[in-house]
């Protein structure tokens, strides 16, 4: 069996506002990365998909607070180490970090190359300014990046460069997991299908060893993921191998999402459509039941009052519903697909 | 490179075509006060004398030393001649001294007592408006309120204040004056002393509400740039915190050097309440009693110094952001 390099406990994060409310945005969270592998994550805006990717990487900052649970990442509990340690010792050395908006993560006023040389004279002691020119430069090159890029500054590269600058500068120190959110939300399709490349390519040259891809976009995830969790209000609502969850969904908001995508308007054919109706629910409140009952086309009274747990149809495959695979089946064969807007 | 040298040609042609207009308003607006400055001084000279043909002949005498039978362009036309040979006239007020050599005595004491307040009210306050951003709790807590009153406390209101509280109550500091009044300046130790000693008042007084308000901008600014994304990313790639403030520091600091340019720029006509308060040597007291003497060319000397002074610093900001500022670097060759 593979390595297991991250591991994630029962997690629980909560934002904490001024109002003394309590935003539970991550949900007992559980999951394991194998050595080697591309876990997808995906769910609506809002579902809490960023604050499980700050959360793993114990990046706790008011107002997000840290609840329960626990990360292991090379079999140490992050969750309980002082934040110098994490500082020093995991943060862009283990685990490294591509950020949602990629545009305006880079320092205005500060060339590429010195940022890159701050990163790694942080984590490699006496490392001189040519050794880190020279790694860079190197670097580069092999992720097929042009080097004078190097030189420049943020403002001077397009959007698509720049995202693959940050990935570049992210993984420099060869970090074994890579945490990427959203990176190609704001590029087009071609550089879309770039960093997507750049991403898969840093896996095969073995710069890291394994991978989280969050994305809105379930489809996207067909061409990167190895598995896929499905993140619904702070909790996870189906997991399993990527082409089960993307082909054949059980869990009736993966059905959801998969439609979005497939199934076409009259008249505007071909187009993105907004397949389930209603928003998630605001997680300030206290929620019993499915929290997606409001928006489930298959929702039972049941499903408003008694907690639902976590279903294990294989090992490899769970789902948060309390009706049947079977059952969810034969409804969705039955062709009550859910309505269109 | 090219577009960038355009650019700065077109910017030098529209200081030079500033400063021509400034030379101009600053001939005419100090000669469009009622008044007679010469009746003035001839009166003071006269005092005693009882032959009004006499008075007559020295007023007819210092009317032409100052040009002032001619018409008002043919004085234009003098004052800019001369102004080419380095000359600004004779000062009515203390006659016979140049205005240069006026202008120049005063110079260093405003710039011995500016430069190195601004400076230093610039560097302390921006490094603990940073600080108040970056440490916030009780340190913000304490140094915030205490920033916001010095700033809205008008600065000859708080010179004042210097005064009763370390001259007059405490008689630590002297009151007033650059040395002692009964002092010759000369390089003596004593001499030298007494120069400290005045120093203190109007330098603390002028740097501790440049604290205030530089601070408070300071700290806005900074407080903006710690709540943007790249800071988030230095940490997730594990920079150390100091680091990370020294970014936000250049970030924050880039629109404060406006501010700092602007303020050596106005240097002179900043001091100018703060020398009176303190009756301090220098270039604002000078244009203070240059103005209730009607001293037309001292007038005119001091705020063709002064505009220059604002033209030559915004000159200097322009060419300093586009070296510093890579934003605005790209911004210009464009
Ligand atoms: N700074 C914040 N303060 C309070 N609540 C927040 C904050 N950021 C996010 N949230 C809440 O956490 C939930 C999850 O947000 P987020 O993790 O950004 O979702 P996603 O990345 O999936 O779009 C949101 O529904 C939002 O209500
Ligand atoms: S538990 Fe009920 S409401 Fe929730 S997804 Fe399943 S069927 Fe729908
Ligand atoms: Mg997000």
């Amino acid at each position: 069996m593979a390595e297991i390099l991250l591991q994630v406990k029962n997690l629980k994060s909560v934002y904490k506002t001024r109002f003394n409310e309590r935003i539970i945005a991550v949900d007992d969270v559980s999951f394991d990365l194998e050595s080697g592998k591309c876990l997808g994550i995906a769910g609506e805006s809002g579902s809490g998909k960023s604050t499980l990717a700050m959360s793993i990487m114990g990046y706790y900052h008011p107002p997000l607070f840290y609840e329960s649970g626990a990360v292991y990442i090379s079999g140490v509990d992050i969750t309980k180490l002082p934040y110098n340690q994490l500082r020093e010792k995991i943060l862009g050395k283990e685990i490294a970090y591509i950020p949602q908006a990629a545009m305006n993560a880079l320092n205005p006023t500060q060339k590429i190359i010195n940022l890159v040389a701050d990163v790694m004279k942080e984590h490699v002691k006496g490392i001189s300014f040519n050794d880190v020119k020279k790694i860079a430069e190197e670097r580069f090159e092999t992720l097929n990046l042009p080097k004078d890029v190097l030189q420049r500054y943020p403002i001077e590269l397009s959007g698509g460069m720049k995202q693959r600058t940050v990935i570049a500068i992210s993984t420099i120190l060869n970090p074994k997991i890579l945490i990427a959110d959203e990176p190609t939300s704001a590029l087009d399709v071609t550089s879309q299908k770039i960093v997507i490349k750049l991403l898969k390519n840093l896996i095969k040259r073995g710069f890291i060893k394994a991978m989280v891809f969050i994305t809105h976009e379930l489809p996207l995830l067909y061409n990167i993921a190895d598995d896929i969790m499905v993140m619904y209000a702070g909790e996870i609502v189906e997991s399993g191998k990527a082409e089960e969850v993307i082909f054949d969904p059980i869990h009736p908001y993966s059905n959801g999402l998969m439609n979005s995508i497939i199934v076409p308007e009259k008249g505007i054919k071909g187009k993105k459509l907004i397949v389930i109706p209603g928003a998630p629910p605001n997680l300030k409140y206290k929620l019993e039941g499915c929290r997606f009952s409001d928006r489930c086309l298959y929702a039972k009274d049941e499903c408003k009052t008694s907690k639902v747990n976590m279903k294990y149809v294989n090992n490899s495959r769970s789902y948060r519903c309390i009706s049947q695979v079977d059952e969810l089946k034969e409804m969705y064969k039955d062709g009550k697909k859910p309505a269109t807007t | 490179m090219k577009s960038y040298r355009k650019y700065m040609t077109s910017k030098i042609a529209w200081y030079i075509l500033t400063f021509v207009v400034a030379v101009f308003l600053n001939f005419l607006l100090p000669r469009l006060i009622p008044g007679n400055p010469v009746s003035t001084i001839v009166s003071k000279i006269t005092s005693g004398m009882a032959d009004t043909n006499s008075i007559k002949r020295v007023y007819e005498t210092f009317e032409k030393e100052f040009g002032l039978n001619k018409p008002i362009w043919e004085q234009f036309m003098i004052y800019v001649s001369n102004l080419f040979h380095g000359n600004m006239g004779t000062s009515f007020g203390q006659y016979p001294r140049k205005v240069t050599d006026i202008l120049a005595s005063s110079i260093v004491w405003t710039i011995g007592l500016q430069l190195p307040a601004i400076i230093v009210s610039w560097i302390l306050g921006n490094v603990l408006g940073v600080l108040a951003a970056y440490i916030k709790k009780g340190f913000d807590r304490i140094l915030f309120p205490v920033f916001l009153f010095i700033s809205c406390i008008p600065s000859f209101g708080f010179a004042i204040v210097m005064v009763w509280l370390f001259a007059v109550v405490l008689k630590i500091a002297p009151a007033s004056g650059g040395y002692a009044f009964d002092m010759i300046p000369s390089p003596t130790f004593s001499f030298f002393l007494s120069v400290f000693q005045h120093y203190q008042l109007p330098f603390w007084s002028i740097v501790l509400v440049g604290i205030g308000g530089q601070s408070l901008g300071m700290r806005e600014m900074s407080i903006y740039e710690l709540n943007a994304d790249y800071v988030k990313y230095c940490r997730l790639l594990g920079l150390r915190d100091s680091k990370i403030v020294k970014y936000v520091f250049k970030n924050a600091v880039l629109p404060q050097i406006t501010g700092l340019a602007l303020s050596l720029g106005t240097m002179v006509g900043g001091a100018l309440i703060t020398e009176i308060v303190f009756s301090y040597p220098g270039l604002g007291s000078v244009l203070f009693n240059a103005i209730a003497a009607q001293d037309f060319p001292l007038i005119s000397g001091c705020t063709l110094l002064i505009t220059t002074g604002v033209l030559v610093a915004n000159f200097l900001i322009d060419i300093a952001y586009g070296l510093i500022d890579p934003r605005i670097k790209v911004a210009q060759r464009e």
